[in-house]
């Protein structure tokens, strides 16, 4: 899944015909080339960021003041992330139109994401982890757009403490805890079930989940930080963390690109979910749902599950149909002759670091866009 | 290449239509990489006109967009022919900057590589919109039976376009123009050198009569 929309962060499989039209969420005609070889760290970063950036759009500003707050420790991981996640919950809880975006693109965005790095997820999850001071002290920034940035940095910083939590939880339980960050993702196929509508409910499980993951008790060093909101969230998290770990696992597993396919497939996917999700405890269960959740949080919480079949076949004939240019490298390119002949669509402008501009002929966004 | 090309292009187009009978023929010079089309496409234009196309470079890639030479007119037999020379990017499937990194720094061959790939989707993006004729022009010293070539020669024969394949750099040692009569035995294969001037008479003949 190398190719990733610059605006929203949505990402497409090597050789999908969507990106043609532009991104079907955002559309954007800016994609940036993030092959799966890549730094598992850099491109996990660039994608959350990217997500991110679109979430926080409504939240950036408190979540910006938290994370400037917390940069400075090392320590805060965790107060960072209950902090972010409570600026998320209050900022969704007020107005629900915000919360249900940030819920839709995070469901898109990265679960597709956590299914393209699967290999790379925990990698880049320990690298989030680790590097999350470096970052903010640093700045991701500086990888990222400027213009990002600061949207970038709250995301970071959120991914981050997700990302230290997950690895205590890593450590302690093992994969499953992984995708910390994703939970609010994964709960959102169960808060279907149950009540996809309420917003606060969302908000809720979003905020248990991040939570659950701090207070994780295998680091203690986070915890206590936290600690008063993490109180709070898992009384709330008590009853859910359990699915949230089944939802981590289940985007964790998708990551590989046969699982996309399968998952895909509608109606099964959001039975087995709800059935998965309370046994998620184990690490077992992941297996199971790889397919399934992620493309149910991606697709069905935006769109109706009747458009995920199309979707799939359209990638399918994507990818046996086009592929124009490939791009197996920055600077090392495969081109199919015969494609760029018969596109009327032509990518005009292959830009640094495998971003490209694809000319779609209906429009002239293109030259709006440039950066 | 953008509105305004085409908007100058367009122009061009009506202005010729007001005062000449018959619009210029726009010709493709089509071919792989160092195959020495800029080289003719500059040899072409100097003989008609007094103006170079392009750079030339041993380096492939070279030409990385697609130039045009509007309004050349060729005599030949006491007859006028007027032509619009397109000069392309070479053609090929695959690009990889590590090609160029001994000729300059990383960076800029990683440049070179994007840009030539990039010139490649214009010059195939030219071919279906654009031209309608094509000399197709290949390095008599190189193997000419290649999948960039026959696909390409495939695409023009498919559109019914008229084609010329020019046997370039007959000066070299290696150089062999049976070679190429064989591989593409359907089309007229004129031998030349665009860098030494060699035979350009014939050139000239064949291009009057092909697409005048």
């Amino acid at each position: 899944m190398p190719h990733e929309c610059t605006t929203c962060g949505r990402t497409f499989p090597d050789g999908s015909k969507e990106m043609l039209s532009g991104c079907p969420d955002c559309g954007g005609n800016k994609f940036q080339f993030a092959p799966a070889g890549r730094a598992s760290g850099g491109s996990a970063q660039t994608s959350q960021a990217s997500t991110a950036t679109e979430r926080d759009g409504a939240d950036a500003s408190a979540s910006a003041a938290s994370n400037a707050d917390e940069e400075s420790e090392t320590t805060g991981t965790v107060g960072r992330a209950a902090e972010t996640v409570r600026g998320w919950v209050s900022s969704s809880s007020d107005s629900t139109g915000n919360e249900g975006t940030e819920t839709t693109d995070d469901s898109r965005s990265w679960p597709t994401d956590a299914r393209d790095r699967a290999g790379e997820a925990e990698t880049a999850q320990h690298a989030d982890g680790d590097a999350a001071t470096r970052q903010r002290s640093s700045g991701r920034a500086t990888t990222d757009a400027a213009g990002q940035s600061p949207a970038d940095s709250t995301d970071q910083s959120s991914v981050d403490a997700s990302g230290g939590r997950s690895d205590g939880d890593r450590h302690s339980g093992g994969e499953t805890s992984e995708f910390a960050a994703w939970p609010d993702t994964a709960k959102r196929p169960e808060d279907r079930s149950t009540a996809q509508t309420g917003a606060g409910t969302d908000a809720d499980h979003a905020a248990s989940t991040a939570r659950s993951q701090s207070t994780d008790p295998v680091e203690p060093d986070r915890s206590p930080s936290g600690t008063g909101t993490e109180t709070e969230l898992k009384t709330e998290a008590g009853t859910e963390p359990e699915s949230h770990p089944s939802g981590t696992e289940s985007i964790m597993a998708d990551s590989e690109d046969s699982a996309q396919a399968d998952a895909r497939s509608a109606v099964v996917q959001s039975d087995d979910l709800p059935a998965e999700a309370p046994a998620d405890d184990v690490a077992a269960t992941p297996n199971a749902d790889d397919d399934v959740p992620p493309s149910d949080r991606g697709r069905v919480v935006s769109e109706p599950s009747g458009e995920q079949p199309s979707i799939e076949e359209l990638r399918e004939e994507l990818n046996e149909q086009f592929e124009s240019i490939r791009i197996v490298s920055p600077g090392q390119y495969e081109l199919n002759l015969m494609e760029l002949y018969n596109r009327e669509e032509y990518i005009i402008s292959l830009q640094e670091d495998g971003r490209y501009v694809i000319d779609v002929p209906d429009t002239w966004r293109s030259d709006e866009e440039e950066p | 290449m953008g509105l305004f090309t085409e908007l100058k292009d367009s122009i061009s187009r009506v202005t010729d239509r007001l005062f000449s009978e018959q619009e210029p023929k726009r010709i493709g010079i089509y071919g792989p990489p160092n195959a020495g089309k800029t080289t003719l496409a500059n040899r072409i234009a100097r003989d008609w006109t007094g103006d170079a196309i392009g750079a030339e470079s041993h380096i492939p890639h070279e030409t990385r967009r697609a130039r045009r030479k509007e309004d050349v007119q060729i005599e030949r037999n006491g007859k006028s022919v007027t032509i619009d020379i397109v000069d392309t990017p070479g053609v090929t499937t695959k690009v990889d900057y590590e090609e160029f990194t001994d000729e300059m720094e990383h960076d800029d061959a990683i440049r070179r590589s994007r840009e030539a790939t990039e010139g490649v989707a214009e010059a195939m993006h030219w071919l279906r919109e654009d031209v309608d004729g094509v000399i197709y022009v290949l390095d008599s010293a190189e193997d000419p039976i290649t999948q960039v070539n026959t696909m390409l020669i495939g695409i023009i024969e498919s559109r019914d376009l008229p084609v010329l394949i020019f046997a370039n750099k007959i000066d070299l040692d290696d150089s062999s123009v049976k070679r190429i009569e064989d591989a593409f035995p359907q089309h007229k294969t004129i031998p030349l050198s665009a860098k030494e001037g060699d035979n350009m008479d014939e050139v000239y003949d064949n291009i009057a009569e092909y697409f005048g």
